[in-house]
């Protein structure tokens, strides 16, 4: 593929293929490296293009980082 | 007898005019989901979905909609599919009461016929796709998750089975969402301790009992294997995987292998939940898949998640009932039946006989102190014995014209409850409210109920008569 792939998410070009459909041709799955968003090139346009993804869902690396961890890592001990 | 797998369940489905075959074309999104959520508009006894054709892949076939009635919740306890919810849930209340019933160790298994651990791509193996539009990409959502206590690994009545919703990030890296409440996350929490990784079975396509049983609230040092064998009335198979030495159904169409990894998080979600809202993003644990095992031409189960009611009310409604309904019990005999049916319990119903004035307010304050109720219990209506707590028509009537909010609405401030409940504030923590819908008893005397209607006297002989003379379907 020679045009960049965006997020449609957060917009992040670190994005790459995931998988393909084992019949060929059908579907493409793409993930981002900065999100965790997956999506499939036959979904709709509201969740493929970064343009018309809904905005209550946009979501940016900087957001995730700054988001709750759960459950808390404990600290280490000796068995 | 029981169904022991998924397979013999939905043929008995089928037999019983209650699974559709959907043969056309489908694409696995939007197409699954909006199936799934079309299903639910039709009332409580719809059939559950197995799609049969699925574009981009050659044999994969997804079942949906698998407890989304309660015809299909009867046909899996074994009873005739019209049994009436009031009769499903005794039913289910005494055979919990057998616990624990018998588990029995197999040797082979049929998800062993295909072994996969080189080159994993759970993308060619499981037909998966997103369930709602704002989900952050493909989830299992209805998988029987299995761990142990690595630090008590012989210890088998520690071993846990549930459900937690599970990410699907990469060819074999799953993110999970083990709420720090649940077993799973005391198991995760020991290995972190330690610096290891936490051994986990996924186990995909079961028996109907055992994703009922893994939906439950149940005690931690109860096991979800003999609990099924109650509810199932004999003995539940189960075969050791070898891969990770945990006991796994026998009849799961698929099994994954893998492990947490150890002090890692990273982002997940959001993802439509069962509260009919979405749970945000946060940062999670990791699993990193290194065995597949599943059948030849493996049956992928998912669950349809929406506004309520949708498949995961039915499947997360008798089972969260049950437990209550007996640890109430156990504490106020008088406890007639619960209904916590609603949002895993966030609504709770009890009906139950009133000893004296106010005792109906100290059966809601033990609701909300029960393991279940603590977390989730938010709203409790008490009402009369004379009430059906499933029948809402009849709450709505205790509701209408028992209740004085003067008297008889008890807030509680400042408790526990479970962060996806989108009213918390802060996420987890919410006032309770407990509702005493019940008649006034002494020394309790507001209002008039000296002349409550009653039935005419031969009404339940005429009922009988007039069953015999009902058109016949
Ligand atoms: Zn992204």
């Amino acid at each position: 593929m020679s045009k960049k792939i965006i997020c449609p998410r957060c917009e992040s070009e670190h994005t790459d293929i995931l998988t393909q459909s084992p019949v060929p041709g059908v579907w493409e799955v793409y993930h981002c490296e900065e999100c965790f968003f997956a999506w499939r090139s036959t979904e709709p346009d509201f969740i493929t293009d970064p343009a018309k993804y809904n905005t209550e869902f946009k979501l940016t690396r900087e957001q995730l980082d700054q988001s709750g961890i759960m459950p808390a890592v404990p600290p280490l001990k000796k068995r | 007898m029981a169904y022991q797998d998924l397979r013999t369940y939905l043929e008995a489905l089928d037999a019983e005019g209650q699974l559709i075959h959907i043969t056309e074309a489908v694409l696995p999104e939007p197409d699954i989901s909006a199936a799934a959520c079309a299903i639910t508009k039709f009332g409580d006894k719809t059939p559950a979905l197995l799609f049969e054709n699925i574009k981009g892949y050659t044999n994969a076939r997804i079942a949906m909609n698998v407890h989304g009635s309660w015809c299909n919740h009867a046909l899996m306890l074994g009873m005739p599919k019209d049994t009436p919810l009031r009769e499903q849930f005794f039913e289910f209340v005494r055979r919990y009461q057998t616990y624990p019933g018998k588990v029995e160790e197999r040797d082979s298994a049929p998800w062993e016929e295909v072994v996969i651990e080189d080159d994993i791509n759970l993308f060619d193996i499981l037909p998966l796709f997103r369930l709602n539009h704002g989900d952050a990409g493909f989830y299992i959502d209805k998988a029987a998750i299995v761990s142990r206590d690595i630090t008590d690994w012989d210890n088998p009545a520690t071993q846990n089975v549930g459900m937690y919703r599970l990410q699907v990030k990469g060819k074999n890296r799953i993110g999970i969402q083990p709420a720090s409440a649940h077993d799973i996350a005391l198991h995760l929490k020991k290995a972190e301790e330690l610096g290891e990784d936490l051994p986990i079975a996924i186990c995909i396509g079961n028996d109907p009992l055992i994703n009922t049983v893994a939906a439950m609230p149940i005690l931690y040092n109860q096991s979800e294997y003999a609990m099924a064998g109650a509810l199932a009335q004999e003995a539940y198979p189960v075969i050791t995987a070898k891969h990770t030495g945990l006991q796994v159904p026998w009849g799961s169409e698929i099994v994954l292998e893998g492990k947490i990894l150890s002090r890692v998080r990273e982002g997940e979600g959001p993802f439509g939940e069962f509260t009919g809202h979405y749970s945000g993003a946060r940062r999670m644990p990791v699993i990193e898949i290194t065995k597949v095992s599943h059948r030849r031409n493996p049956l992928y189960e998912h669950l349809y998640l929406g506004q309520p009611w949708t498949e995961v009310d039915y499947f997360i409604g008798i089972n969260t009932s049950a437990p209550l309904h007996v640890q109430l019990k156990e504490a106020f005999p008088e406890v007639q039946a619960v209904n916590a049916m609603y949002t895993h319990g966030l609504v709770v119903i009890v009906s139950t006989k009133v000893r004296y004035g106010g005792f109906a307010k100290g059966v809601g304050m033990r609701v909300l102190t029960t393991p279940h109720g603590l977390g989730y219990a938010k709203v409790v209506i008490v009402v009369d014995e004379t009430i059906d707590p499933f029948n809402l028509p009849q709450v709505m009537w205790a509701l209408s014209t028992k209740f004085n909010p003067q008297y008889d609405l008890v807030t509680i401030p400042g408790l526990s409850i479970l962060p996806l409940d989108p009213a918390s504030d802060p996420a987890g923590m919410s006032p309770k409210l407990i509702i005493d819908a019940t008649t006034p008893q002494a020394p309790e005397k507001h209002g008039h109920y000296s002349q409550e209607l009653r039935d005419p006297v031969s009404t339940e002989a005429w009922v009988e008569k007039l069953r015999e003379l009902m058109p016949k379907a």
